[in-house]
């Protein structure tokens, strides 16, 4: 196996990985239970995304993508930070009213 | 051969950046309650990043772009732990309790 | 001697960052490395600062160590079919022995990413650290691996 083709297949796996850890991790957001699960889940949302660009980055060959991902990575910090305040300010419900989780 | 030498770690690094990635997901969704969920989310999301980051940087072969991949692996480590921390702060002051499996909880006590 | 290294690697750096190594952004890099080190001076040249890096690397060393043994043990754990006999939670408290500030954060940051570990408070005297441990086996012997591991280096870092 070449180097070359060693790329596309590992940049193939690991994409399709990383869908389907964003699928995983959006049971996590719609299931809930409390409001604090769905933060974290998000949060462990943007940093699977983060992945998902920095792949396509290497798969393109187009090295501006990992701006994109840097970016991304800073603004799941910031909304996890912005969303803990929230939290602390509202306060957890336990109860699974969905709805409400919005 | 030392191009291609590379190319196999970067790739490799990606696959188990995307792995770590994938099992993290996995244990938000599996673990029982929200404090354990954190320790997949925060340790594993992180590593899972940071390698896929890394593989970027070793396989961009662009000095520019590999201290800006590296920069970011600083950047999500340190943050990782710090919005984790803040969330399980936010959630137990907010009488999030954790799960009945939990053996001690020091916290609590300290509060009676 | 240690100044002229100083620069020259402050240069590079600029160099990488900026993205480009043309001489005359080396150029510019040696003089803005240069003006830097002229102000920081006394900050750098002494030899206790030398020791200093040298146990930061040390730390960071251990802590990069640590951090790949707990992505591995916390995805061991959630591959295992059953579930609820590998996990046991507790909340332990642990008692700091550091006391400023940006020492306590760096030592939650770092337990947060280590095995098990996972800071969830701190009291707000500053005298007791919160630890959410996955799988508590030993309470004693948690706390004095934390107390003797990060705690001790750290300390040394900013003694």
């Amino acid at each position: 196996m070449t180097a070359t083709l060693f790329i596309e297949w590992t940049t193939l796996i690991s994409l399709v990985l990383l869908a389907v850890a964003l699928l995983v991790s959006l049971v996590r957001i719609v299931i809930g239970p409390s409001l604090s699960d769905r933060v974290l889940a998000l949060d462990l949302l943007a940093v699977v995304a983060m992945g998902f660009v920095g792949a396509i980055a290497v798969r393109t060959g187009l090295w501006l993508y990992l701006d994109i991902a840097i970016a991304l990575a800073l603004l799941g910090f910031l909304a996890t930070v912005a969303l803990a305040r929230y939290v602390l300010l509202r306060g957890a419900r336990q109860s699974p009213a969905q709805e409400e989780g919005r | 051969m030392l191009e291609g030498l590379e190319l196999y770690l970067g790739g490799t690094l990606l696959v188990l950046g995307a792995a770590f990635t994938l099992l993290a997901t996995i244990g938000v969704v599996r673990l029982p309650d929200l404090y354990t969920r954190m320790h997949a989310a925060s340790k594993a999301g992180a590593v899972g990043g940071g390698l896929i980051l890394l593989a970027v940087a070793v396989l961009s072969q662009d000095a520019a772009v590999s201290v800006r991949a590296i920069i970011g692996v600083m950047f999500v480590l340190l943050t990782t732990p710090v919005s984790a921390h803040l969330l399980a702060r936010a959630s137990y002051l907010t009488g999030y309790r954790p799960c009945n499996d939990t053996v001690i909880d020091d916290i609590a006590q300290s509060n009676e | 001697m240690n100044t002229v290294f100083l620069v020259v690697i402050l240069a590079l750096v600029w160099a990488g960052i900026s993205g480009s190594f043309s001489g005359l952004n080396l150029l510019l890099g040696g003089v803005v490395g240069g003006v830097a080190v002229l102000v920081l001076r006394e900050a750098f040249a002494s030899p206790r600062a030398l020791r200093r890096i040298r146990r930061i690397i040390s730390l960071a060393a251990l802590f990069l160590y640590e951090l790949v043994v707990s992505a591995v043990r916390v995805a061991i754990v959630v591959m295992r079919p059953n579930l609820s006999s590998a996990v046991r939670p507790a909340i332990i408290a642990v008692p700091l022995t550091v006391k400023s500030d940006a020492e306590i954060t760096l030592l939650a940051n770092m337990i947060t990413l280590t095995p098990g570990t996972l800071s969830v408070d701190v009291a707000a005297d500053k005298s007791v650290l919160y630890v959410h441990a996955l799988d508590m086996a030993d309470k004693d012997a948690m706390i004095a691996d934390i107390a003797n591991g990060f705690e001790k280096k750290i300390q040394e870092v900013f003694e």
